[in-house]
C-alpha cells in the first residue's frame, strides 16, 4: 500500500523523464544510425557516419583541438577554483558565506551575455582597443586578442570557475578542521597542510570541477563560433552545423555520440591515473 | 588553522586571490552593465558619461519586448512544472529508506552529465520525428529537464536534514496522513521547493542551447542577443544584455538566499 503510494508520487516526474530525456537520448542514438536521401534523415542503418566521424582527417583535427581546449580549460578551471575554494574556507571563515553566495549568484548570470561581453572586451572596436586608441597607447587596434583560441579559452575558464569552486567547496565542508591543525602540530606548513591533506580528502570534488569543465568544453560551439577564428573551431561547431546549413542530422547524431565516448573513456582513464597518484 | 597564528603576509595574498578571482568572473558583466548606461555609442574608456537612450530604443523595439514576453512566461512555465514535479516526487521520497532515495537522486542527476548540446539535438530529433513543430511550448518542456536536475538536488538536500520524528510524532498524535502532510511536511520542505522553483526560473531565462535547436521562430531573449551579436556589435546590445543579466541573477539572489538560509 505505502510502496504503490509513493509509486504514484514518484510517476509524473518519472514519465517526464522518460518521455523527454530518455526518449530523445534513444532517438538521437538511433538517427546516428540513419542514412540522408535528398537531405532528409531516413531509416536505413548504416555504419557510415561513424566511420566518417573515426576516419575522416578533418574530424580527426577537429576531435583532436576539443580535447586539447578541454583540457586546457578544465586544467585552470581546477587550479583557480582549488586555491579559491581553499582561502575562501580555510583563511577568511568570516567572509565565507558572502563569498561564496557572490559565486554561486553568478553561476547563474548570463551564459551568452558573457560571450558577448568578451567579444565586446577583446573586439577590433572593443573596450580594449578603442581604450588604448584613445588614450594613445596604440594607433590602430590590436587583432591579438578576438578570433583566436585564448579569447575562447578566457571566456570558457570565466564561465565555468563557478562550476569549479562548487563541488570543491562542498567537498572542504567535510574535512574536519582538526585534521588540518593536526597537520600543521605536526610541523607541516600551511601549503603541505594544504597539498597533503586537504587536496586527498577533496579529491572527489576536484574531480568533479575537472570533469564538469571538460565535458561542457567539449560540447561549446557558441563561444567559439563568436570569439574564436575560424581555426578555432570546436566539434561543437560541425555538429551545431550538421543540424544547420549542413543538413546532415544523422552525421551530427554520430559526431556528438563519438564526442562523448571519447570524453568517457578520456577521463575514466584520467580518473584511474589520479587515483593511483594520490594513494 | 587559527587567526591569530597566521602570517600577516599570507592573509594579504589570500586576500588579494580572492579579489582577483572574483574581479576575473565579474568583469564582462560589469562592462555590459556599464556601457549600458554610456551616452555615447563609443564602448570604451574614458567614460563620457550617463544617459537611459539605449533602454529607451531597446524598450521601444517590439522585437525586443516580444522577446522578453517569451522568456518571461518560459521562465514561470518552467519554474511551475518543475515545482509540481519536485514537490510530487519529493512526497515520495519524505520517510523513503536511504537507499532508494538516493538511487531516486542518482538518476535525478543524470541529464547534468550529459552535454547540453547532445539533449538539445536530441530534443530537436525528438520533435521532428513526431512530427511536434518546433516553438515556445517546446522549448519550455526541454527546460523543465534542462532545471529538474538543480530541483532535486535542492529538495533533496532538504529531504537529508528532514526531522523525520515530527513526522511520526504528527501520526501518533492521531494526524491523518492528509493532516500530517499539510501541517508538517509542507511547512518543512516548502522553502526548499520554492527556492528550486525561482532557480529553475533562473536556468529558463538564461538557457540558450535547447532554446536554440527547438524554439523555432519564437525566439527568446538570450537568442534574439545571440540573432544581433550575429549582425554586429551595436550599443543597445548592452541594454538587452543587462536586462537579461538582471533578470537572471535577480532570481538566482532570490533562490540561493532562500535555501541558504533554510541551511543555517
Amino acid at each position: 500500500m505505502r510502496i504503490s503510494t509513493r509509486a504514484v508520487q514518484l510517476s509524473p516526474a518519472a514519465a517526464y523523464y522518460i518521455a523527454l530525456f530518455l526518449i530523445p537520448l534513444l532517438l538521437l542514438a538511433a538517427y546516428s544510425f540513419y542514412s540522408v536521401e535528398s537531405f532528409e534523415p531516413v531509416a536505413k542503418l548504416t555504419f557510415h557516419n561513424y566511420v566518417e566521424a573515426a576516419t575522416s582527417d578533418i574530424y580527426r583535427g577537429f576531435y583532436l583541438r576539443t580535447l586539447r581546449v578541454a583540457l586546457v580549460v578544465a586544467v585552470l578551471v581546477t587550479a583557480i577554483s582549488f586555491p579559491f575554494a581553499f582561502v575562501l574556507n580555510y583563511l577568511l571563515p568570516g567572509r565565507k558565506h558572502l563569498l561564496y553566495f557572490l559565486v554561486l549568484v553568478s553561476l547563474f548570470g548570463g551564459y551568452i551575455v558573457r560571450v558577448y561581453a568578451w567579444r565586446n572586451i577583446m573586439g577590433r572596436e572593443g573596450v580594449i582597443n578603442q581604450t588604448l586608441i584613445g588614450t594613445g597607447v596604440i594607433d590602430s587596434p590590436m587583432t591579438l586578442f578576438l578570433n583566436s583560441e585564448w579569447a575562447v579559452v578566457v571566456a570558457l575558464v570565466n564561465y565555468l570557475i563557478p562550476f569549479g569552486v562548487l563541488p570543491i567547496y562542498a567537498a572542504m565542508q567535510n574535512v574536519p578542521p582538526t585534521q588540518i591543525e593536526a597537520a600543521q602540530d605536526l610541523g607541516g606548513s600551511r601549503w603541505r597542510a594544504a597539498t597533503k591533506v586537504v587536496l586527498p580528502l577533496t579529491s572527489k570534488g576536484c574531480v568533479a570541477a575537472f570533469a564538469v569543465s571538460f565535458i561542457a568544453t567539449s560540447a561549446e560551439w557558441v563561444t567559439p563560433q563568436l570569439l574564436g577564428g575560424t581555426g578555432d573551431q570546436l566539434i561543437g561547431n560541425q555538429i551545431q552545423h550538421q543540424f544547420g546549413g549542413g543538413l546532415n542530422w544523422p552525421l551530427g547524431a554520430a559526431l556528438a555520440l563519438t564526442m562523448v565516448v571519447l570524453v568517457v573513456l578520456l577521463l575514466s582513464a584520467a580518473y584511474l591515473v589520479i587515483r593511483r597518484w594520490l594513494r | 588553522m587559527s587567526t591569530p597564528s597566521m602570517p600577516r603576509s599570507t592573509k594579504v595574498m589570500a586576500r588579494l586571490y580572492v579579489v582577483a578571482v572574483l574581479a576575473f568572473l565579474f568583469a564582462p558583466l560589469v562592462v555590459v552593465v556599464l556601457f549600458s548606461f554610456h551616452s555615447a555609442p563609443r564602448m570604451s574608456f574614458p567614460f563620457e558619461g550617463f544617459s537611459l537612450r539605449w533602454y529607451d530604443q531597446v524598450l521601444h523595439d517590439q522585437l525586443v519586448i516580444d522577446a522578453m514576453r517569451r522568456s518571461a512566461i518560459a521562465a514561470v512555465l518552467t519554474g511551475l512544472m518543475t515545482a509540481v514535479l519536485g514537490l510530487t516526487a519529493s512526497l515520495a521520497l519524505v520517510g523513503a529508506r536511504t537507499r532508494v532515495r538516493a538511487t531516486t537522486m542518482v538518476a535525478a542527476m543524470v541529464p547534468l552529465t550529459f552535454p547540453t548540446l547532445l539533449y538539445a539535438i536530441g530534443l530537436a530529433i525528438t520533435y521532428h520525428f513526431f512530427g511536434i513543430g518546433y516553438s515556445l511550448r517546446a522549448t519550455i518542456a526541454g527546460h523543465v529537464i534542462v532545471a529538474l536536475p538543480f530541483v532535486f538536488l535542492i529538495i533533496g538536500a532538504s529531504l537529508d536534514r528532514f526531522r523525520f520524528s515530527l513526522l511520526e510524532a504528527a501520526f501518533d498524535l492521531g494526524a491523518s496522513p492528509w493532516l500530517a502532510f499539510r501541517k508538517v511536511t509542507l511547512p518543512l520542505i516548502l522553502p526548499a521547493v520554492l527556492g528550486a522553483t525561482v532557480l529553475a526560473m533562473a536556468l529558463s531565462a538564461d538557457e540558450f542551447v535547447v532554446a536554440f535547436f527547438t524554439a523555432g521562430q519564437e525566439k527568446t531573449l538570450p537568442l534574439l542577443l545571440y540573432a544581433r551579436i550575429n549582425q554586429g556589435l551595436d550599443p543597445s546590445l548592452n541594454a538587452i544584455g543587462t536586462i537579461l543579466l538582471v533578470a537572471t541573477t535577480s532570481l538566482a539572489w532570490v533562490s540561493a538566499a532562500r535555501t541558504s538560509k533554510e541551511n543555517q
